[in-house]
């Protein structure tokens, strides 16, 4: 049986900036567009690979003092840059992979999401770009 | 251009930034993170100055 248990060690950066200690939840999830192939004679619907769309989704807390999470993302909104996400802090291996999303838009950036008695937090999605992953 | 880092989220403050393909520099700048690193102006050779008076 083949478990993954997430504690506190995923590394999250963006822009370059680790911002590991502002998130409490990232999701790397690729996406490649499903492109209809199906002709006469099929007796079911076959696709074949259209343009990727990969997708990095973070729940970050949201702090506006210096070179936290504001900081990070404030120009970048509208923008593209690269992203990366790896499972563990423990050295980039087979077993550790690092995903990267570079050239990935952000095109929305909430800025206060307050409630009282909650901390602020806030969820963001980088869309896009050039997915790779490496292991060394 | 060279840049300082100064914020530990980027690396070892004080050490130079060499930017990596894909990352925003204008908004790491912005945020504070890092910094151009000053220009030494080249020293200008040294002039004498004629002293003696004829």
């Amino acid at each position: 049986m083949a478990t993954s248990t997430y504690l506190s060690s995923p590394v999250v950066t963006v822009n370059a900036v680790d911002l590991t200690d502002q998130c409490n939840a990232a999701a790397i999830t690729r996406f490649l567009e499903a492109l209809e192939s199906t002709a006469f004679g099929s007796s079911s619907r076959v696709y074949v690979k259209g343009l990727e769309n990969s997708t990095l989704t973070l729940s970050l807390y949201n702090s506006f003092a210096l070179t936290e999470t504001y900081a990070t993302l404030n120009a970048l909104v509208g923008t593209s840059t690269t992203v990366t996400l790896k499972p563990t802090s423990a050295a980039t291996s087979a077993t550790n992979p690092i995903f990267t999303l570079t050239g990935t838009y952000l095109e929305t950036l909430p800025l206060v999401n307050g409630q009282l008695g909650a901390l602020d937090t806030i969820d963001i999605v980088f869309t896009g770009g050039v997915f790779s992953v490496a292991i060394v | 251009m060279k840049y300082e880092i100064v914020s530990p989220r980027i690396g070892t403050p004080g050490d130079e930034y060499e930017p990596v393909e894909g990352v925003n520099v204008d908004a790491l700048l912005a945020g504070g993170f890092i910094i151009q690193s000053p220009n030494k102006a080249p020293k200008g050779a040294k002039t004498k100055t004629d002293t003696n008076e004829e």
